[in-house]
């Protein structure tokens, strides 16, 4: 699980009870970093976000590898992860702004790609999705449009959010039986209330990863928001905890340090159960 | 990594492992990157995938849904209950699907990443019973028998013999006429009733088609009928979308939406003579072409075609030769015939539009180009039978206001105005619209960005396929009279094919947005902008007078004769087209304005958007915004309106042929302007907060407040008094709340699985997973009190009276309840030829207030983990809240007052529950 804080001497509760911890891996340790571009609106918003994104990793160390992919039109690989900043500068640099949004269709398969390679390899891993992406330009129909103008004594569209609601309520039990973190920099916030819900949603899915999302009002927010992502993926711990026998299918599991407050996910499904 | 038994066993050996050689490790992740990739489609070179039994798999989502209404569900409408009525049916059912996905055409076509569709089929079918109570006149007052008839005072209505009517030889013209000082005498029917020889026989054999009061609602005779009758509506429609991607950089788009329904409308009478609004077809058509082209990541260009059809056609109900019923106005009860009733009209467009954006430094650029027309076809006759207009004036004791009646004028077959619409061929409207818009988002600093904005809109004025277009020029001299204002027809003489100039409109806008200090939780905004609106073509054939015309019968003093009788009829006394400069003398004359005005807007705003501690987002924000030039119709403009001061002519007024000679175009009754012309204005500001509370605890909130003030010159509802002193018309907007508030909320339930309560690992998670709760709550303050007085002896020359002030009478009321709103003796009716000193609305007294809450209970089953069943429930107004009506806002005369200005009769409003059933995949 991420965790966030001084973990020396951290100790694990799942469901109460004490449990051992298998394994700690922290920020002095490798990151494969998977960044996924969900760009298909405006060019003035990707800009300061490419520049944010690249500029930020290359402060990292070489102990991060950064792969790239695109969400637009099902997920797909744009560069494998590397710790070659050049090459992942000139490859988010060429990434067009196009096509239909498409975080929601993807995000399931991103993290579950990550939690492939962490169950073979045991490496510290993030997705982090960069994305402008509004409701309204998903290839899929969540916004129920009106499809008879005469009907007017139409009621079903006056809680116009249920179909967001319905389709992350099936991503968040999906992901909640992932370990993968998911980070999200939405880079334009928008308040009206189908975008709200939307936007809400991706809050949600972060949150039940350990991740975090954060949203931009404006321009000048950009680069601030991908860089608390980009530190926040880089700087979590991965800590492995054993479940004890006879432990349910839906386990809340607690870190303390001696330390200070951590801050990690705490509820789990357990998918294989 | 994670707390799976299975998977930590492995770990351990790996992060050892891996603590020791981090890089090898590294590149061994890279290694399973690319195989896991590989496997899971997510390379270019993927195989592509297929399901354990070899069949490509399809990768298609989408839903299934009904919506279900009953009466049974419903609460009784408190307008229902406090008449005394029972509840109306309903059968409501909505249904459809979609499905979205890869285009895949077995054997033919794989669309995998290239091709993706989305269909969308909605129908509906509604049967519902329609509520509306309206006075009609009782089975004595059709015989003749008014003698039971009273006022709004209840006191006796006299009705007057009009056969009866003489010059009074004692008439004092230096004083007003009043009952003490008659012009004319006129005797009241015997009893207070009319003779049944003396009924009009048309009269009598249209009121066969009238049906017998039903209610007893009152006050008096009031509100006798109760209508009660089913409509029926359906609609069928789809959207069909295809996106096609050709190779990385352009991408095709197609869309359709097609819907074709029946707008059901209730039957006021069981007639042909059906009073009420007409079932309509309605039919649009809506197709899109759109080309992406993304050149590099930089530049991107994107070109679309759009072309769109609105039609509607009223059904009629015709007699058994197939024509209409003719229509019978007589005020205050409901009239019997139609308007528009075989009608049928349709909206075209067409756009191509290419927008190209591009980033250079800290510039981002927009660049869009349109091209656009327009049509509107109309076949749209308003009386094709006649239109007959009874009012008091032919059966009242000439001068004196309230006295005779309508109904009794109709009895005896008088109207004082009638008309009847000749259109001899539809008309086919047309207008190009252009526009080039430039945007440039600036990036001035790091936490400062502007964006400017510069549009050139230019567009063509309203021309007619065939040139059959006509209006009146106030330059062109009339033949008949030497004075000024003419029918001209496009094409003819000095005009074009319009009559209005084509309009370049330079709209520039301007934002700001900032962090303040650099502080990325607090974004300060200000805008300013301003813009224009092309004057629209509005569904019908005014404008067409020569081609398509309204023949007008007008009384020469509607207190003494009549225009026209309903033995005489209406027999056409011209032919069309008729091109003449004076075709249009005696009528109700189109005009188009010429002027090139065109309604302006401004508009400037301030906002401050924070993010506080605990996901609380707090926006708050000022906005200012006018306009002037806009476009008003014929309450609230006549160009050919009788100065105030004229007044003083007091009962002279009366006679047509003075009034006429008063008018600056005396050759026309009046103009018929059709809501496009631009003289109103407004201005409006605006305070407001809005919170947002983002999910916490599965919870999300948005509320919002707003206060406003809104000031105009136009607006309704009943028009304005003096048209040459707009500044005497500035008072608040008819329909200015200035208090509003709405709350938006989401409630996941923290119950089952991977939230707080009731985890639940066996059959039970189906019980408690899965349910959330959404509301919307709105509140607002009533709008402003519009009084006005019980009658109207101006003598033509004010459409809309006001009513005065009396000074030191507070108008509001201790306890303030449906009693009484207002204090209605704060207020006066004017005297006979003057106007009122109130404001068009009061500046303090408003409405009562609404609120109203709707709420929506779900329940979502998870089949698998791509399927869910949901069940909805939601309740609308599910307070069953009632908002009272407006209060009485007619004032009477001191001698015969209004008992129920002031008073609220009751309240409207009632819970709706519309169930639901959605299967998602």
């Amino acid at each position: 699980m991420p965790v966030w804080g001084a973990v020396e001497g951290v100790q694990a509760k799942v469901d109460g009870k004490s449990a051992n911890i298998a394994g700690v891996l922290g920020p002095e340790r490798g990151l494969m970093l998977l960044v996924v571009m969900d760009v298909a609106g405006d060019l003035s918003l990707v800009e300061p976000a490419r520049k944010a994104l690249a500029d930020g990793l290359e402060k990292a160390g070489p102990e991060v590898y950064a792969g790239l992919m695109r969400a637009q039109d099902g997920l797909q690989v744009v560069l494998d992860p590397t710790e070659d900043r050049v090459k992942f500068r000139e490859a988010v640099d060429a990434q067009a702004v196009g096509g239909r949004a498409a975080l929601l269709n993807t995000v399931e398969t991103a993290v579950r790609l990550g939690d492939g390679i962490m169950e073979k390899t045991g490496v510290r891993l993030a997705v982090l999705y960069i994305t402008d992406s509004n409701i309204t330009n998903y290839r899929e129909d969540y916004t129920n449009p009106v499809v008879n103008s005469s009907d007017s004594r139409d009621l079903s569209r006056r809680f116009p959010e249920g179909l967001v609601k319905e389709r992350i309520s099936r991503l968040a039990l999906s992901v909640a039986a992932r370990q993968t973190p998911l980070f999200i920099v939405h880079l334009d916030y928008r308040s009206d209330r189908l975008n709200e819900a939307y936007q809400t949603g991706l809050m949600e899915l972060a949150a039940l990863t350990g991740g975090a999302a954060e949203f931009c009002r404006s321009v000048g927010e950009i680069p601030s928001a991908v860089g608390k992502a980009l530190e926040a993926a880089m700087s979590h711990h991965s800590v492995v905890v054993e479940l004890p026998a006879g432990t349910a299918q839906q386990v809340t599991v607690t870190l303390e340090a001696p330390g200070g407050s951590l801050r990690h996910r705490t509820r789990f499904l357990i998918k294989d159960k | 990594m994670g707390v799976v038994r299975a998977a930590w066993l492995a770990l351990v050996p790996v992060i050892l492992f891996a603590q020791q050689q981090a890089p090898q490790e590294m590149q061994r992740a890279v290694e399973e990157f690319r195989a896991l990739t590989q496997n899971m489609g997510l390379r270019a070179d993927s195989p592509r995938r297929r399901a354990e039994n070899g069949r490509k798999l399809p990768q298609w989502h989408g839903r299934l849904f009904e919506n279900f209404r009953n009466n049974w569900l419903d609460a009784v409408p408190h307008e229902v209950v406090q008449r005394g009525g029972r509840q109306g049916m309903l059968r409501r059912s909505q249904f459809g699907f979609n499905v979205t996905g890869p285009v895949e055409i077995p054997w033919l076509y794989h669309g995998g990443r290239r091709t993706f569709f989305s269909f969308s089929y909605e129908g509906m079918r509604e049967r519902v019973g329609r509520g509306n109570l309206r006075t009609i006149p009782t089975m004595a007052e059709r015989t003749g028998d008014w003698s039971a008839v009273v006022d709004q005072a209840g006191l006796l209505l006299p009705i007057f013999d009009p056969a009866s009517t003489s010059r009074n030889p004692n008439f004092d013209p230096g004083r007003a006429v009043s009952v003490e000082n008659l012009e004319y005498n006129r005797a009241a029917f015997p009893g207070n009733r009319i003779p049944s020889s003396r009924l009009d026989g048309t009269a009598k054999r249209a009121l066969e088609y009238y049906p017998a009061p039903n209610s007893d609602a009152g006050p008096f005779f009031r509100n006798n009928y109760f209508i009660f009758a089913p409509e029926v509506n359906r609609a069928d429609g789809v959207i069909v979308r295809v996106d096609h991607n050709v190779g990385e950089r352009h991408r095709l788009g197609f869309g359709l939406n097609s819907s074709n329904g029946v707008d059901g409308a209730a039957e006021w009478f069981p007639s042909i003579a059906n009073p009420g609004p007409l079932s309509r077809d309605r039919r649009s058509r809506r197709g899109g072409m759109e080309h992406v082209f993304t050149r590099t990541p930089r530049t991107i260009n994107t070109l679309t075609f759009e072309a769109s059809t609105d039609q509607t056609a009223n059904q009629p109900r015709l007699d058994e030769r197939g024509n209409p019923f003719p229509n019978y106005r007589f005020v205050p009860y409901l009239s019997m015939g139609n308007s528009y009733p075989v009608s049928r009209n349709a909206r075209n467009g067409f756009a191509v539009t290419n927008g190209f954006s591009a980033r250079w430094r800290e510039h981002r650029f927009r660049v869009v180009l349109q091209a656009a027309r327009d049509q509107v076809h109309s076949f749209w006759p308003q009386y094709p039978e006649g239109s007959f207009r009874f009012s008091a004036g032919l059966t009242s004791l000439p001068g004196i206001v309230n006295t005779g009646h309508g109904f009794a004028s109709f009895l005896l077959g008088s109207a004082d105005y009638a008309e009847k619409s000749v259109v001899i061929s539809p008309s086919y409207f047309r207008r190009t619209r252009g526009l080039v818009a430039l945007r440039d988002q600036w990036e001035l600093r790091r936490d400062l960005t502007l964006n400017i904005g510069f549009n050139i809109d230019v567009s063509t004025p309203r021309v007619e396929k065939h040139d059959r277009q006509s209006t009146v020029a106030l330059d062109e001299v009339n033949p008949v009279n030497g004075r000024m204002g003419a029918l001209v027809a496009a094409g003819n003489g000095r005009f074009g094919r319009a009559f209005q100039p084509t309009q370049v409109r330079p709209e520039p806008s301007m934002s700001l947005a900032w962090n303040v200090r650099g502080n990325t939780r607090t974004v300060a905004r200000v805008s300013y902008s301003r813009s224009y609106s092309p004057i629209p073509i509005y569904s019908g054939q005014w404008g067409t007078q020569a081609f398509n015309g309204t023949l007008a019968w007008i009384s020469m003093n509607q207190q003494l004769t009549p225009a026209v009788t309903l033995a005489q009829g209406l027999e056409a006394q011209r032919q069309f087209p008729d091109l003449r400069p004076e075709a249009a003398n005696n009528t109700i004359a189109d005009l188009v304005d010429s002027s090139g005005k065109q309604p302006t807007y401004q508009s400037a705003s301030a906002q401050l958007e924070k993010e506080l501690p605990g996901a609380l987002v707090l926006t708050m924000g000022l906005a200012h915004s006018e306009g002037v030039n806009l476009l008003v119709g014929n309450s609230a403009s006549n160009p050919n309106a009788i100065p105030l001061s004229a007044l003083e002519f007091r009962d002279q007024l009366n006679d047509e042929t003075f009034n006429r000679s008063l008018r600056p175009f005396p050759h026309y009754q009046r103009f018929d302007v059709y809501s496009s012309f631009p003289e109103g204005s407004y201005q409006r500001d605006a305070c407001y907060a809005r919170l947002e509370k983002r999910t916490s605890a599965g919870l999300s909130l948005t509320a919002s407040y707003e206060y406003s003030k809104q000031m105009d010159n136009y607006s309704g509802p009943y028009g304005i008094q003096d048209y040459y002193n707009r500044d005497n018309e500035w008072s608040l907007t008819s329909s200015n709340n200035p208090h509003r508030f709405s709350m938006t909320y989401v409630y996941e339930l923290p119950l089952g699985t991977n939230k707080a309560l009731l985890q639940m690992n066996d059959w039970r998670r189906y019980l408690v997973d899965g349910w959330s709760l959404s509301g919307v709550t709105t509140m607002s303050s009533g709008e402003p009190v519009a009084l006005r007085p019980q009658f109207n002896n101006t003598g033509g020359v004010v459409d809309s009276l006001r009513v005065n002030v009396v000074p030191g009478v507070d108008p509001r009321v201790s306890n303030q309840g449906p009693e009484l709103w207002f204090n209605p003796a704060a207020f006066a009716h004017p005297g006979d030829f003057t106007t009122g000193d109130a404001g068009r609305t009061h500046p303090t007294l408003r409405q009562p207030g609404n609120q109203n809450h709707d709420v929506s209970v779900t329940k979502r089953f998870s089949v698998r983990a791509d399927r869910t069943v949901e069940f909805s429930a939601a309740g609308f107004n599910f307070l069953n809240q009632a908002n009272w009506t407006e209060p009485d806002m007619v004032i009477g005369t001191a001698a015969a007052p209004n008992v129920n200005a002031g008073r609220i009769i009751g309240s409207r409003g009632g819970r709706v529950i519309q169930l639901g059933l959605r299967v998602s995949f």
